[in-house]
C-alpha cells in the first residue's frame, strides 16, 4: 500500500502542457500508462505505439479541427501497472482539464478507468483491454479498436477446424485465472463446441505464474490433441517448457493466445516454440491503409526505424486507439469531450489496422483476429486465409 | 497412481529450487534480524547475471552460477558493509524499509540496464527428461535440486566446522559477547549478507535456466523466501530446504486434488497450522528472540 501511494505520488510529478483540451493550436490527449511493474513492457510498446502516431500526425501540420491545425500533446504519466493507480490518473488529467484519454495497458487498467472517464465525462480509447466485461456495464464514453477477448481462442479453434489436416478431436483448455483469460477460455470452449469438438474441462491455474506443472499432469491422461493456452507470455512460455519436461505431447498441436506473437516467445523458448500456434490483434499483413500510418507494412518500417525492433501488435493497437481519437476529432470540428464521443461512435473507417467500426458498446466487432504461426522461430500469419503469409503447418508436434 | 507420483517427484524438485531462493533469506534474517525486502531484487540480478555471461562467451549456467554467486557475493558485501550496517542497530522498520528502498532501485535498474522482456538461459539439456517407468525426471530441475542439497550442505559444514561460520553464528546468537571474544562483528556482518546474496544469485541462474525471469518478477520471490523462511524455521541451515520441500509438495498434491486456483491459498493454511503448532517452524530455533542486545 505505501508503495502504492509512494509511486502514485511520483507518477503525478510530470510537467503539465500547456493549457488543457484544445486551447492554443495543441490538442492535449493524456494517457497513463504502466512503465514501471508488472506490465512494463507491454506499457512500453503502448507508449511506442502512441508516440508514433503523435509524430505521424503531426509531421502532417496536425490534426485539422474546425479550419485549424491542432499539433497532438500527448501527456504520458506511469500508473505502476496498478489499475487504482490507472484510474486517479484519469482524475488527474481531468483536474488539469485533459478530457481526452488513451487508455493504459491491459484489461485490468483500462477497467478501472473506463469507470472515472463515465463519471468525469471525459472520452477514453481503449488500446489494449479486450475483456468483454469493459463493455457489458452500458459505458458510452470508452471505445475499444481491438477484437473482443472471446474472439482471442475462438480465432485458434476456427483456424484449425478449417486448416487442420488431419482434424483433431479433441480439445482442452489451460487457462489464467485472471477476469480476461476467463473470458478468453469461455469464448474459445463455446467456440470449440459449435465447431464439433470434443471439449475437456478446462485447467484454471493462478496468473502470472511460472508452474503449470499440475494442470499438465492432470490433462496429461486424458491425451488431448489440442492444448490451448488462454494465457499471458509468462504461463504460454511455462507451459511449453513444462510440457516438455513431463512429456505431455499433444498429437495435433498447442495454441497460447498472446503468448506466441511476442518476440520473447520464440527467442526464450527456441526449438521448443516451433509451430505453436497463437492469436494477433495485428500482423504486419493486416489489409487496409490510412492518411496517417498507409499500410501495415509501412506502418512495421516505420516503428523498426524509430525503435530498433520489429513492430508488435501491442505497438499497432496503441497506434490505431490514437488514430481514431484523432480521426474523431478532425470529424467532429471540435474538442469538446461530447462532440468527439459522438464523432467516434459514428466512425467507420480503414486503417493499418484493418477497419475500424464501433458498436454501440465501444467494441470493435468488425475486425477479424490473425492466427500466427511459429515458422522457424518467426511468427506468421496462417489464418484467415486472404492474409496468410504461410501454409499452416499441422500436426504442430510432429518433430 | 501415475500423476500422483509424477506431482510428488515434481513436487520436490520444484520444492529444492524454493529452498535454494529462500536460504540466504533465512540466513540473513536468523542472523541479523534484517528482513531483507531486496532479496527477490539479489535471485533476478543473479540470474541476470548468469544469462549475460551464457551470452557473451557461451557459458554453462551451471558454471555461471558461480559467476553470479561471486558478483553477488560482492555487491551483498558492500551493501552491507557501507550502507545496512549505518542502520543495523536502529529498530526493525528502518531495515525494513531500506531494504525495500534498494528493492524499489535494484528492480528499476535492472528495467533500464535489461529491459522487461522476459528471458531465459538457454542449454541443450535442461528441457530434457529422464524416464523413470511412466514418470518423467526433468534433467535440469534435477540438477538445480542436486545444487540446492549441495548448497545447503555446504552452509551446515561452514557454520559447524569453520572459523568463520562459528563466528557468524557467534555473533548471530550474542553481538556484544561475539566482540569481546575479538570477532569483528561489521565484517561477519557482511560476510553473511554478502554469502546470502550470493546464494540469492546462484539461485537466480538456476531459475533462469528451467524457467523465465525478468525484473517484476523479484518481489514474488521476496515473498516466497518470506513464507518458506518463517515456514522452516530460522536459526537452522536446514530450514529454508526443509521449508521449500514442503511448499513445494503441498502446491503439487493441492494441484492434483483441488482446483489450481486453491494452491495457494492451501500452502498458507500450511503456514498457519504449522505456526500454530510450532511458533518457530519447522526446525527453526527462536534463539534470536531470547538474546541479550547490548
Amino acid at each position: 500500500m505505501a508503495c502504492s501511494l509512494a509511486l502514485a505520488a511520483c507518477g503525478s510529478k510530470g510537467e503539465a502542457p500547456s493549457g488543457g483540451s484544445g486551447t492554443g493550436d495543441t490538442l492535449a490527449i493524456g494517457a497513463s500508462l504502466s512503465l514501471t511493474g508488472a506490465l512494463a513492457r507491454e506499457g512500453k510498446l503502448t507508449q511506442e505505439g502512441y508516440q508514433l502516431c503523435q509524430d505521424k500526425v503531426n509531421a502532417q501540420g496536425g490534426v485539422p479541427v474546425g479550419g485549424k491545425k491542432l499539433k497532438l500533446a500527448i501527456e504520458y504519466q506511469d500508473d505502476t501497472s496498478k489499475p487504482d493507480t490507472a484510474a486517479q490518473l484519469v482524475d488527474q488529467f481531468n483536474d488539469k482539464g485533459v478530457k481526452l484519454i488513451l487508455a493504459s495497458y491491459g484489461s485490468a487498467n483500462t477497467e478501472a478507468q473506463a469507470a472515472v472517464i463515465e463519471r468525469n465525462g471525459q472520452v477514453m480509447v481503449d488500446s489494449a483491454g479486450a475483456d468483454n466485461k469493459i463493455f457489458s456495464k452500458g459505458y458510452k464514453r470508452t471505445f475499444a479498436v481491438l477484437s473482443p477477448a472471446t474472439e482471442y481462442a475462438s480465432s485458434i479453434v476456427k483456424s484449425i477446424a478449417e486448416l487442420a489436416q488431419p482434424k483433431p478431436k479433441s480439445v482442452v483448455f489451460l487457462s489464467a485465472d485472471d477476469g480476461f483469460s476467463k473470458t478468453v477460455t469461455e469464448g474459445g470452449m463455446k467456440t470449440a463446441q459449435e465447431q464439433g469438438f470434443t471439449v475437456m474441462s478446462p485447467q484454471y491455474f493462478k496468473s502470472g505464474t511460472s508452474d503449470v506443472s499440475s494442470s499438465l499432469i492432470k490433462v496429461k491422461g486424458q491425451r488431448p490433441d489440442v492444448i490451448i493456452g488462454s494465457v499471458h507470455l509468462v504461463e504460454g512460455i511455462a507451459i511449453v517448457k513444462q510440457a516438455k519436461e513431463l512429456g505431455v505431447v499433444p498429437a495435433g498441436g498447442f495454441g497460447e493466445t498472446v503468448a506466441p506473437p511476442t518476440p520473447d516467445f520464440a527467442k526464450t523458448l527456441g526449438a521448443q516454440a516451433e509451430n505453436v500456434l497463437g492469436s494477433s490483434q495485428w500482423t504486419p499483413s493486416t489489409k487496409g491503409e490510412d492518411k496517417y500510418f498507409g499500410n501495415a507494412q509501412q506502418y512495421t518500417s516505420d516503428i523498426r526505424a524509430k525503435f530498433g525492433h520489429d513492430a508488435e501488435y501491442h505497438d499497432a493497437e496503441a497506434s490505431a486507439a490514437c488514430l481514431a481519437l484523432t480521426l474523431a476529432a478532425e470529424s467532429a470540428g471540435s474538442t469538446s469531450p461530447d462532440k468527439v464521443r459522438d464523432a467516434l461512435a459514428a466512425l467507420d473507417t480503414a486503417s493499418f489496422f484493418g477497419k475500424i467500426k464501433f458498436d454501440p458498446t465501444g467494441q470493435n466487432v468488425y475486425k477479424p483476429m490473425s492466427v500466427i504461426q511459429i515458422q522457424k522461430g518467426k511468427a506468421v500469419t496462417v489464418w484467415p486465409k486472404d492474409a496468410a503469409e504461410a501454409s499452416f503447418i499441422w500436426p504442430g508436434t510432429a518433430s | 497412481m501415475t500423476s500422483f507420483l509424477q506431482a510428488t517427484l515434481y513436487g520436490l524438485l520444484q520444492g529444492g529450487l524454493l529452498g535454494l531462493i529462500a536460504v540466504g533469506f533465512s540466513l540473513v534474517w536468523g542472523v541479523m534480524n534484517i528482513v531483507n525486502l531486496a532479496h527477490g531484487a539479489f535471485v533476478v540480478l543473479g540470474a541476470y547475471v548468469g544469462w549475460q555471461v551464457n551470452d557473451w562467451i557461451g557459458l554453462d549456467p551451471f558454471l555461471g552460477m558461480f559467476v553470479a554467486a561471486a558478483v553477488l557475493f560482492g555487491l551483498g558485501y558492500a551493501l552491507q558493509r557501507w550502507l545496512i550496517n549505518l542502520v543495523v542497530n536502529g529498530p526493525v522498520f528502518i531495515t525494513l524499509l531500506l531494504t525495500f528502498g534498494l528493492d524499489l532501485m535494484i528492480v528499476q535498474a535492472m528495467n533500464i540496464a535489461f529491459s522487461a522482456d522476459y528471458r531465459s538461459i538457454p542449454t541443450s539439456y535442461a528441457g530434457d527428461s529422464l524416464h523413470l517407468g511412466g514418470i518423467r525426471v526433468p534433467l535440469g530441475r534435477l540438477l538445480a535440486f542436486g545444487v540446492s542439497v549441495v548448497v545447503t550442505l555446504a552452509l551446515v559444514a561452514l557454520v559447524n566446522r569453520t572459523r568463520t561460520g562459528l563466528s557468524i553464528m557467534a555473533t548471530g546468537m550474542d553481538r556484544a559477547a561475539a566482540r569481546l571474544m575479538g570477532i569483528r562483528a561489521r565484517h561477519v556482518y557482511a560476510l553473511t549478507f554478502g554469502i546470502a546474496a550470493g546464494l540469492a544469485g546462484m539461485a537466480g541462474t538456476m531459475i533462469g535456466t528451467v524457467g523465465t525471469f525478468n525484473p517484476a518478477a523479484a518481489s514474488g520471490y521476496t515473498l516466497l523466501s518470506f513464507v518458506i523462511a518463517v515456514l522452516g524455521g530460522l536459526g537452522n541451515m536446514y530450514g529454508a530446504l526443509i521449508g521449500g520441500l514442503v511448499i513445494g509438495l503441498v502446491e503439487a498434491w493441492a494441484g492434483q486434488y483441488l482446483p489450481g486456483t486453491w494452491i495457494n491459498a492451501l500452502a498458507f493454511l500450511v503456514l498457519v497450522v504449522v505456526l500454530i503448532v510450532r511458533p518457530s517452524g519447522l526446525v527453526g530455533r527462536a534463539y534470536y528472540a531470547a538474546r541479550l542486545e547490548v
